[in-house]
């Protein structure tokens, strides 16, 4: 059996998940890692900020997610997908900012079996006005070492309990991230006979291949444009090509974090959005900022309940959520 | 008013304007829903279908089958934009207009089922009727449910439209994500159709009559605007805009985001067609509609409808052989026209102004009848031409009035104007 051709069981009811010791010892996981990642970017003088659940418009993401409506005083407002058009709105006041974001994106029905989808899930939102892809590249590999690493200190009880062997993470431990670019990661996953589009994001299965390859986490660059958000910046150099990057962990657990230098110039920004197929008049808040000037910036979310699991070792992100929302299953 | 007149000018038009205005710009609003609009008689009619004497595919069908080949062992199954159909033929977008969005689409819907063909649901739908899921009041879903009810479980697809005004409602999320659309999708017979210009008024985007009243109730979604006197007033939806570069992402998007459903793009009859259909197919679209500039079910600026945008049998010259599926539509209705366009290139037509008037006729075999005829012509006069398949099809078996034939000696520039 392919390894996410199993529905890696389904949540029982609400009352039986909280109760459950799996539950139990994830959510102490969880609060040692949301304590590491705030004392990681607070140490690097990053001001926590707290973000926006509804708005006029929202980020509007990719593979398929759409945003719930809100009917907001006869007004359609969306609930937050992702909040990165305030990330980069709050750089005018704030140079390092980070939210732990809840999200809410109702998936495609076919990503309930992934093990990796939630419909609503929460993010380390991180944005550093004036940075280049690599210093966001740094943060987060940075960040990611360091709540490995305190996780282990404060709960090694627990992770074991789990069944994790601290050996998993010893490369981990020791950094040096292999970068592969996008087209290297299609020309590896075609050689291994997986039948990945070139100029699409790497699918789940793909991705999950190439994660049990690695001993270590890694990053995938240079994504096609047309396979990600008008938010995230082309390369001036190379055409195409968009400046940004996804951290993917290693042992089958994939996509940790995504992350971009953004686009800031107006004029790109709303031919960016045409090529989405969106309608730059219900930006028109986020697109007159961008006119008067938003600070170049390059930023990423970490994606709590998918770093959770990693940690945890548990298989899926169901496991590691308090109340667990399914793409296409109707829960509490 | 004088004795004034005006010989070889045409003066009442000058006077019907001084006397009403903007109104005057476009048909008698009165007539909105119960007409159809478009042109008459096109060079696309003017050609001829020319058998030949001698037939080797003739004798290929004759060793095959052992038998003198008839009419009927003409193969009509056609794979269009990336779905298997009965006949070269699909049910046009016919979106929120008036004539499109009543009782006679959901009979047109259940009877292209039943045919096998591919049924396209054109824009605006939610924007203006909303989409509620299990509710009565969803035009589109009871289309779609309809189709669903009366296909096999084979044949035929839907295929939905998205203009600017239905991206802001997510239409194709809506339907990606609805568990009731799922053995659609699972079938591989759910398309999306990127809409990029209408073929009765190219360059602009959608135009419908509406009262007063719900001219406010859409004033938050499109532009409404008081010129059409006492008749009503005229909700615009934008064209969008659209370049080369946009295109290509847009349909790439389209792929990434909704890998299990088909890409379809249609065009209005712009000059740079064939630019436009090669950027499409190169973006990895299943199918590019051209629709001709012949009218249609919407509501259409008097100058547009025989003014403005090309003919569909120029699309089709600029176009030459197509680098994928091309589908067109434009005053389709029987054998003959359907036939010549598929010798020129096109993969299959579509049936828009045909099949509401066949349903309106009757709207539980009307449509079904139509095509049968279309379909038998179809049959007699490929046959005819010694082909036994849509695909064996090909410009020598269309004839072409003299002043056609000079032009098509011009050469066909595909890419940007250097």
């Amino acid at each position: 059996m392919h390894p996410i051709d199993d529905n890696r069981g389904m949540p029982g009811p609400l009352a039986e998940h909280l109760r459950a010791p799996a539950t139990k010892a994830a959510m102490l996981v969880q609060q040692e890692a949301l304590q590491a990642a705030r004392d990681f970017l607070r140490g690097r003088d990053f001001t926590e900020l707290l973000p926006p659940l509804i708005g006029p418009v929202t980020d509007p993401g990719g593979r398929g997610a759409k945003a719930l409506d809100v009917d907001y005083y006869g007004n359609p407002y969306k609930l937050m997908t992702s909040a990165i058009l305030y990330k980069q709105a709050s750089l005018r006041g704030f140079e390092k900012l980070f939210y732990i974001a809840p999200n809410v994106r109702v998936e495609p029905v076919e990503t309930a079996s992934t093990g990796r989808h939630l419909v609503e899930f929460h993010q380390i939102d991180v944005e550093i006005a004036g940075a280049t892809r690599d210093d966001a590249m740094e943060v987060a590999a940075g960040m990611l070492m360091f709540v490995v690493e305190r996780v282990w200190q404060n709960v090694p009880d627990v992770l074991r309990g789990l069944g994790r062997d601290p050996i998993v993470f010893h490369e981990l431990l020791q950094g040096g991230f292999e970068q592969v670019t996008h087209a290297d990661a299609v020309e590896r996953l075609l050689g291994q006979g997986h039948p990945q589009s070139p100029d699409a994001e790497i699918d789940w299965i793909g991705e999950e291949l190439l994660s049990h390859k690695a001993d270590r986490p890694f990053f995938i660059t240079d994504y096609p444009k047309g396979s990600r958000g008008f938010y995230d910046r082309e390369d001036p150099d190379r055409p195409g090509l968009l400046r940004n990057f996804d951290l993917i962990a290693h042992g089958g657990y994939g996509e940790l974090v995504s992350g971009s230098e953004r686009e800031s110039n107006y004029a790109t920004i709303v031919t960016r959005m045409r090529e989405s197929g969106e309608n730059p008049a219900k930006y028109s808040w986020y697109l007159d900022m961008a006119r008067e000037g938003i600070p170049a910036s390059a930023g990423f979310g970490m994606g709590v309940q998918r770093l959770v699991r990693f940690l945890t070792g548990l298989d899926a992100l169901w496991q590691v959520s308090a109340y667990p929302k399914l793409p296409g299953m109707v829960a509490p | 008013m004088t004795s004034l007149t005006a010989h070889g000018f045409p003066e009442q038009h000058v006077r019907a304007r001084a006397r009403n205005g903007t109104s005057e710009v476009f048909p008698p609003a009165g007539s909105y829903g119960a007409q159809l609009f478009g042109a008459t008689i096109d060079e696309l009619d003017e050609a001829r279908l020319v058998p030949p004497v001698f037939m080797p595919q003739r004798l290929e069908k004759l060793i095959e089958l052992g038998r003198e080949p008839m009419h009927d062992d003409v193969d009509l199954t056609t794979g269009i934009g990336g779905f298997r159909a009965a006949l070269p033929v699909y049910l046009s977008a016919f979106g929120s207009t008036r004539a499109g969005s009543g009782d006679l689409s959901v009979a047109a819907s259940r009877q292209a089922a039943r045919l096998g063909i591919p049924m396209v649901i054109g824009e605006n739908m939610v924007p203006v009727h909303g989409y509620r899921r299990n509710g009565a009041g969803s035009a589109i879903l009871a289309r779609i449910r309809e189709y669903m009810d009366a296909c096999d479980d084979a044949t035929g697809g839907v295929v939905v439209q998205q203009s600017t005004e239905d991206a802001d409602c997510e239409v194709w999320h809506l339907i990606y994500t609805d568990p009731t659309v799922q053995p659609l999708l699972e079938s591989g017979r759910l398309a999306f159709e990127l809409k990029i210009g209408q073929g009765a008024k190219p360059g602009l985007g959608g135009m419908t009559v509406v009262g007063a009243q719900e001219a406010q109730r859409l004033a938050g979604r499109f532009a409404v605007r008081e010129v059409l006197g006492e008749g009503g007033w005229l909700r615009c939806a934008s064209p969008g805009t659209f370049t080369e570069e946009i295109v290509r992402q847009q349909l790439r998007f389209m792929r990434n985001n909704f890998p299990k459903a088909r890409v379809w793009v249609k065009f209005h009859p712009g000059r740079d067609i064939a630019w436009a259909a090669a950027t499409a197919w190169r973006a990895g679209a299943d199918a590019v509609t051209v629709d001709g500039a012949e009218g249609g079910t919407g509501w259409a600026p008097r100058v547009f409808l025989d003014q403005v945008g090309l003919p569909l049998h120029e699309c089709l010259r600029r176009i030459g052989r197509p680098e994928g599926c091309l589908l067109v539509s434009g005053r389709m209705w029987e054998g003959a026209r359907a036939v010549r366009s598929l010798a020129l290139g096109a993969t299959a037509v579509g049936l828009g102004r045909a099949a509401l008037l066949a349903v309106d006729e009757d709207p539980d075999e009307g449509l079904i009848r139509l095509v049968d005829c279309l379909a038998l012509e179809a049959r007699l006069l490929v046959s005819a031409l010694g082909k036994y398949s849509v695909a064996a099809l090909g410009p020598d078996d269309v004839w072409l009035p003299q002043s056609t034939q000079e032009r098509l000696a011009e050469p066909v520039r595909i890419g940007a104007p250097a």
